[in-house]
């Protein structure tokens, strides 16, 4: 925070250039000038000699002199240096505003009765009212407020992008990860398709030999020479290409390539569902099919390493975000494999009870240690190597079954396994949850 | 002539059964979804092209063919995966030693000419008698080790393993290192794929084409997995070691592929199985044309 910046923000801005009295200037002379209108707003005089301040004379203590019997008669003539405070507020001109008022505030006297001095390097400038002080603090306090505001709307901001590039990176991963499936069936599909098309051709040019023979066998012009050289081209071409063996291998290809088309058709029809492109945000669904459907898109994860056990009970439909909560449990599941080194068991298992459903998600990983289990939902908390995980996933888990009303909670043993508990409430849908859902939807 | 023997493995059924079909005619081709059996089927019988997918649920791929590569020296190895994960196909160069790493979904034509390329080179490897009498003449020349890499740590440990035993050349950039290697033959390239700001695939490839007997070690950060596979293609890198590397695997690496280039100096037949498939990138293609050029002009001044 630089002063410049600030609307009155430095003790320059704070200055009414004052002439100040000498310390030799008789008292008579000063309740002249306290009378005076163009000094009517100082509550004290700045005494300076050489051009150094040397004290201070207020409108308080001058009356507490003057305004006795026989003062003016008494003192009238005597120099002001006799009568002044020698220890005024000194504010330097370059210090922080801050600072200034901090020093003022620490030594003025109550009530208020002089005004501070305004200083370079020990010489006089002005003088500086306290009020001014204060105002210039508070707006200053105030821009400083409006800064702050500012800083935490852009955290607020960057927050969310984050959050964004995370769901960005675990949408990319599982669509990588779908894609790579879908290479193999479209692998044999196409080669299918190409080999069939090869094939087509062949039988074609068959079928025109056998045809043409048959016109000549019918035809009662032909030559004998004719047809004999058609026979012979036959038999060649029966020859390199056994077309009944080749069309009966053929027809396997055929069910092999409708199969792997199936196939495909439902790895696009679980990465839609995962997604929900095509259904509202917020909907009424049953959370055993969304784990259903995230453990189809983890699949490519989890196959030929975990081995998945399912212990899904009747649950009742829960108002929510799917797509969040296809998320979360996409999260858990991908985890629970990164955390097994070979072979592992996945274990979920939902129930329910009085207006809860509840989903516990347990691998025989390596477990989570101690010092660590308390910060896996920390933002960029992770003990992945850089680049490979954001430390987002699980704080966005949390975050999710915050926004949905449920709790999460993890326990875990080093070299046994970790267990994630979700609970989240049937009648979640208040109001201003179902808005919080629909806005982080 | 017998027909060449083809084995293919992979853990889904149709994909054997389709790849079968495409060598219907030409092969014998064998295919089991057990990588045990394949095992067994290359210990017993004489296989000329083994293609083998890279995840299943008993071995990877790569592991695999880490044994064939033992158990039958002379079957030419191809990976055909539909998954292009870096950690594969680093396995796959430095394990499984592999002639060409092939996508699902493949182009039938292609598979179709490299497996036919792979089984003629794994035929003439069959008619060598053996690999293992490589008897080492190194007391000819010495051995060239051409090092393109920013990092000090990396010629360093050329330097400490080597010694005196080879000519060791340091080129800081591209123009440098393509100087070096147009003026004498190099006997293995240790390399950066990044030198500054220059990708020196194209080098690499082009060296390959040149020079079969060259053997390419490459060491790096970069981690870009559709490149690593353009490179086992097309520049039949033998070694790909991601950085930072440990001095005692850098050091292991550079006395194995020191002994290939001895091996395949002796044996010509052999450096055909490093063959390399033309290079794919246009922008490349243009600078190896570029490079060839420049290595004419200075071979025919030098007079080489």
């Amino acid at each position: 925070m630089s002063q410049e910046n600030h609307p009155g923000g430095d003790v320059f801005s704070l200055i009414n250039r004052i002439d100040a009295i000498s310390p030799d200037c008789p008292l008579e002379d000063v309740a002249e000038l306290f009378s005076n209108p163009g000094y009517s707003k100082l509550l004290s005089l700045p005494v300076v000699e050489d051009g150094r301040p040397i004290g201070m004379i207020s409108r308080y203590s001058f009356m507490d002199i003057y305004l006795k019997r026989y003062a003016r008669e008494l003192h009238g003539k005597r120099p002001i240096r006799n009568f002044i405070n020698s220890t005024p507020l000194l504010v330097e001109l370059e210090q922080p505003l801050a600072e200034a008022a901090q020093h003022v505030a620490a030594n003025m006297r109550f009530p208020l009765t002089e005004d501070f001095i305004v200083i370079r390097r020990g010489k006089y400038l002005g003088v500086g009212f306290v009020m001014d002080l204060l105002k210039a603090m508070e707006q200053q306090m105030r821009a400083g407020t409006e800064e702050l505001e500012q800083a935490y709307s852009q955290l607020k901001s960057s927050q969310l992008a984050l959050v964004q590039s995370e769901k960005m990176a675990s949408l990319g991963q599982m669509v990588a990860g779908v894609a790579h499936e879908i290479n193999t069936p479209l692998g044999y599909v196409q080669n299918n398709v190409t080999i069939g098309q090869e094939l087509f051709l062949q039988i074609q040019t068959m079928i025109a030999g056998y045809e043409a023979l048959v016109d000549n066998l019918l035809n009662e012009q032909a030559n004998e020479e004719q047809i004999s050289a058609q026979m012979q081209q036959i038999a060649e071409m029966r020859n390199d290409v056994n077309a009944q063996e080749m069309l009966g291998e053929m027809q396997g290809l055929m069910a092999d390539s409708l199969y792997g088309i199936a196939q495909i058709s439902e790895l696009v029809r679980n990465l839609k569902n995962f997604s929900r492109m095509d259904a509202a945000a917020t909907d009424a669904v049953n959370l055993n099919d969304c784990i259903e459907s995230a453990l189809n898109i983890g699949r490519n994860v989890l196959k030929n390493k975990v081995e998945v056990i399912k212990e899904l009970g009747a649950l009742p439909k829960i108002t929510c975000a799917p797509s969040q909560l296809n998320q979360v449990f996409l999260n858990l599941f991908t985890n629970a494999a990164h955390a097994m080194q070979e072979q592992g068991q996945l274990h979920v298992k939902t129930w329910s009870d009085d207006g809860a459903v509840h989903i516990s998600v347990a691998d025989n990983g390596k477990g989570i240690p101690e010092e660590n289990l308390t910060r896996i939902f920390d933002p960029f908390f992770t003990t992945k190597p850089v680049g490979e995980g954001t430390g987002l996933g699980l704080a966005i888990t949390h975050q999710i079954i915050q926004q949905h009303g449920g709790e999460i909670h993890v326990e875990s043993r080093v070299g046994e396994g970790t267990r994630f508990h979700i609970k989240l409430p049937v009648a979640s849908a208040t109001a201003r949850q179902s808005a919080a859902l629909e806005a982080a939807a | 002539m017998s027909k060449p023997a083809l084995l293919l493995i992979d853990d889904e059924e149709r994909i054997l059964r389709s790849l079968r079909m495409l060598f219907f005619v030409g092969y014998d081709v064998r295919m089991t979804t057990d990588p045990h059996e394949a095992i067994r089927v290359l210990r017993d019988e004489k296989i000329h092209v083994v293609v083998s997918d890279q995840r299943m649920p008993v071995m990877q791929g790569s592991e695999l063919l880490r044994i064939a590569r033992e158990t039958s020296p002379a079957t030419m190895r191809i990976l055909l995966t539909g998954y292009s994960d870096l950690d594969a196909s680093i396995a796959s160069v430095n394990e499984g030693e592999v002639f060409r790493y092939l996508m699902k979904p493949w182009n039938a034509d292609e598979v179709k000419k490299v497996v036919a390329e792979a089984a003629a080179i794994a035929e003439a490897s069959f008619a060598v008698q053996s690999h293992a009498d490589a008897a080492v003449d190194a007391a000819s020349t010495k051995p060239r080790v051409l090092i393109m890499d920013h990092d000090e740590s990396t010629a360093k440990t050329v330097h400490e393993t080597l010694g005196d035993r080879c000519e060791i050349v340091w080129a800081s950039d591209a123009q440098h290192a393509m100087e070096e290697l147009a003026k004498q033959d190099i006997s293995v390239v240790v390399s950066d794929l990044m030198l500054g700001e220059t990708n020196v695939g194209y080098i690499l490839k082009t060296i390959k084409q040149l020079n079969p007997q060259t053997q390419c070690i490459v060491v790096t950060s970069f981690n870009d997995t559709s490149r690593l596979i353009e490179l086992i293609n097309q520049a039949q890198i033998t070694r790909f070691l991601p950085k930072p590397v440990s001095k005692g695997i850098l050091a292991r690496n550079l006395e194995s592929m020191l002994e290939r280039f001895h091996m395949l100096r002796n044996q010509p037949v052999l450096q055909k199985r490093q063959a390399v498939a033309p290079i794919s990138d246009p922008q490349e293609k243009i600078q190896a044309g570029n490079f060839m050029g420049m290595l004419g002009r200075l071979r025919a001044r030098i007079g080489a």
